[in-house]
């Protein structure tokens, strides 16, 4: 799906690329095209006083269209908004929960509410790992 | 799978803390640099990060935990380098360091007077305030835990962690209605922290078995069923809250039909418990087949938890088979 969508991308940008380059060259022509009459509705500043080919309106427009189409196409999934499915996720899969980076990752964020780690028992904690690891030795 | 050194090692497994304190020599000679520019130049060297001060400070508990007690000390003075003596943190963990150095009970009992003389300074140092508890509790000191505990919310109500020791503290001492009102107080701090549901309906479900009294019973047990099912509602597929949500829906189920019907009015009507109970049931059994089938996104439950649940579903099965 990721390379199908850069690819529309690709080909999006290559057909803008080659329609503001083609209505650049075509401006350039004098003879190419007779001047329209000044618009009633744009300003005399904005006015492009040149006529574009209809093929050159088309791939601008259908560039913009493959553009638009790839770059919602390459985005990624939406995240969850709603808390259940966010906590949910956090408790199902253990790639939720990977640290990242300093406070990003780590699973439920209340966890500390059991572990309590202003309340560590480290002398507790130091016997239960020498426990631990005599139990390991002998099994 | 290698450890991440930002993971704090206090509730992880052995595995966890050992990597840590393994990777602790390499990572403190690593941030020993050979020389060190003159001051001005320092600024532009700057290599202070929170990431730096996290490591260092699961470092230390990581190795105060495994034993390795010299690594811990060129963490713990690193920090007193950087961050100063008086410092809440860093006194909690020089405290932290004492205590687990300490070699008999009078070493103990002097560091606890080291904790008294800060505090008649600073009541307000909550740091220290939970390390004195914490020094009591372990001590076997658990009544005047239970008093500093207090005293540290009479100061900070809106402390949930203070809440929730000292629940745990009554619970240890079987004083359950103490230990709920306490968590209550937690979920009134937090009320989005599910786990916390679940502990609360947990303690519920145990203070309901203990009781005589049938219709009490039933009371207590519909409390307990309600909460488990806020805290499934808070987060789906939560294992610990739809396993607790069908063992308190199994004994409601059969403690109802038995209450007299004056009871019944504030008691949920049997056929939504009997719905919830089926609910969890279909629940747990997906959870079991999607976990044990190894599919993808669902390797997040402890083996000790599917194994509990794989007991009380096959438990659930033999019954229907006699």
């Amino acid at each position: 799906m990721a390379l199908v969508a850069n690819a529309i991308n690709v080909l999006g940008i290559l057909f803008l690329s080659h329609a503001v380059y083609s209505a650049w060259e075509h401006s350039l022509l004098p003879s190419s095209s007779l001047p329209p009459s000044p618009s009633s509705i744009l300003p005399q500043a904005l006015d492009p006083k040149i006529n574009l080919p209809l093929d050159i309106v088309l791939e601008t427009l259908a560039s913009v269209f493959f553009l638009c189409l790839g770059v919602v196409l390459s985005s990624p999934s939406l995240k969850p908004i709603q808390w259940s499915a966010w906590a949910g996720r956090l408790e199902r899969c253990k790639e939720a929960r990977k640290y990242t980076e300093f406070g990003v990752g780590g699973g439920n964020p209340y966890e500390n509410l059991e572990e309590r780690p202003g309340f560590l028992d480290i002398r507790g904690a130091n016997r239960d790992f020498a426990e631990w690891i005599r139990h390991s030795k002998t099994t | 799978m290698a450890a991440s050194f930002l993971q704090p090692p206090t509730g992880s497994s052995p595995q966890t803390a050992i990597h840590l304190s393994q990777g602790a020599a390499s990572f403190l000679k690593s941030q020993r640099s050979a020389f060190t520019l003159p001051w001005p130049l320092t600024l532009f060297l700057n290599t202070d990060s929170q990431e730096k001060w996290a490591i260092y400070e699961n470092t230390l508990l990581a190795c105060l935990r495994t034993g390795d007690f010299d690594s811990a000390h060129v963490a713990l003075n690193a920090m007193i380098d950087r961050f100063g003596k008086t410092n809440d943190r860093v006194v909690a963990m020089a405290g932290l360091y004492q205590e687990a150095t300490a070699d008999d009970k009078k070493e103990l009992e002097e560091i606890l007077e080291g904790y008294d003389d800060i505090l008649k300074e600073d009541p307000t140092v909550f740091s220290i305030q939970k390390r004195r508890a914490a020094l009591l509790k372990s001590m076997g000191r658990t009544a005047e835990a239970v008093t500093a505990v207090s005293a540290l919310l009479e100061l900070s109500p809106t402390d949930a962690e203070a809440w929730a020791e000292l629940s745990d503290l009554y619970f240890s001492q079987g004083l359950l209605e103490q230990s709920i009102h306490c968590l209550e107080e937690v979920l009134v701090v937090v009320p989005n922290a599910w786990n916390m549901h679940a502990k609360l309906g947990e303690v519920t479900y145990i203070a309901a078995n203990r009781t005589e009294a049938a219709g009490e019973q039933s009371k207590l047990l519909a409390e307990s069923m309600r909460r488990f099912c806020r805290s499934v509602e808070l987060c789906d597929d939560y294992l610990r809250g739809y396993y607790g949500l069908k063992l308190a829906t199994t004994q409601l189920l059969t403690s109802l039909p038995t209450q007299k019907k004056s009871q019944q009015s504030d008691l949920p009507p049997i056929a939504s418990v009997q719905k919830l109970n089926e609910l969890a049931t279909a629940k747990l059994a997906n959870i079991l087949r999607r976990s044990s089938s190894g599919e993808k996104g669902w390797d997040g439950y402890s083996a000790a938890e599917l194994a509990a649940v794989r007991q009380l579903l096959d438990k659930d099965t033999q019954k229907i088979q006699r």
